[in-house]
């Protein structure tokens, strides 16, 4: 689905957001201005970008990391942003890092609870067990011999 | 010192933003205790709550660019970030002449000032329709 930078505005309601609370109370924003705003948001998006690209470029990276945008920051003159945005970083990285381990979490919360279920039926349990006790061996002479080659 | 808010003398240009903005931002906490309480537990946690601006709309908008083949999310994250630094930036900056030209409305024409006078927003030049 390819877009067009045209069609990707940033949503009114959260520029609009941004707006009033960067500005004291009583303060009005026309809707020519926010509409500006929201352009001007965009155009800042696709030129952080390109800077940051060229950086990955440089390191012969295909991909744009954290670093290259910082580095775009400061080649744009927007160094204040710099400090601020760092620390934003850092607690995303503890937050994306908390959610690979409550997803991990879950998954293992899943595998308990499907061996709960299993132990509803006790003597298909033993007969599984009986089954389960051939195979690792099975598997184990399977391993060997790849282990040899 | 008497409370001012009740006082029926015509507002000066000062006290009342001071006053203004005191109640806004109690009235903006209040709004996102709201806002939490009612999402539920899952919602305080994430973190998408440190981005105002949706990552994936960021993310879209990134790869109109032809020579942009991946975008880490940390990446992604920060642009989002920087660019509400931005917006918060140049409404601030535009304030300024509409100010100076005693209005408390942003008017186009006040971007367009604090554009052509600011660098940092140089880029912008002639990008706005």
């Amino acid at each position: 689905m390819a877009e067009r930078p045209e069609d990707l505005n940033l949503p009114n309601a959260v520029i609009t957001r941004i707006i009033k609370e960067a500005l004291p109370d009583g303060v009005n924003v026309s809707k020519e201005a926010r509409r500006a705003i929201s352009q001007a948001a965009s155009v800042f998006v696709l030129y952080a970008t390109s800077c940051a690209n060229n950086f990955a470029m440089k390191a012969k990276r295909k991909t744009l990391n954290a670093g290259d945008v910082l580095a775009a920051m400061e080649e744009m003159e927007f160094e204040r942003f710099l400090e601020p945005l760092k620390e934003a970083l850092e607690v995303y990285k503890k937050g994306q890092k908390g959610k690979k381990e409550v997803s991990e979490q879950k998954r293992k919360d899943k595998e308990k609870k499907n061996d709960s279920e299993n132990d509803k039926s006790r003597e298909e349990e033993e007969e599984e067990e009986d089954r389960m006790e051939e195979e690792p061996e099975a598997e184990n002479e399977a391993e060997e011999e790849e282990v040899e080659n | 010192m008497a409370a001012t808010v009740a006082t029926p003398v015509t507002p000066t240009e000062l006290d009342p933003d001071r006053c203004g903005s005191e109640e806004e931002s109690r009235g903006a906490e209040a709004e996102e205790e709201n806002t939490q309480q009612q999402i539920g537990p899952a919602a305080a946690v994430s973190h998408s709550r440190l981005s105002k601006l949706p990552l994936a709309r960021i993310k879209a908008l990134m790869k109109t660019d032809p020579d942009v083949s991946l975008a880490s999310q940390e990446s992604v994250f920060i642009i989002a970030k920087a660019t509400e630094l931005f917006v918060e930036m140049i409404a601030k900056d535009a304030l300024v002449y509409a100010q100076q030209g005693k209005r408390k409305t942003l008017q186009r024409k006040d971007l367009d000032n604090a554009i052509e006078a600011i660098d940092e927003f140089a880029f912008l030049e002639g990008t706005l329709d």
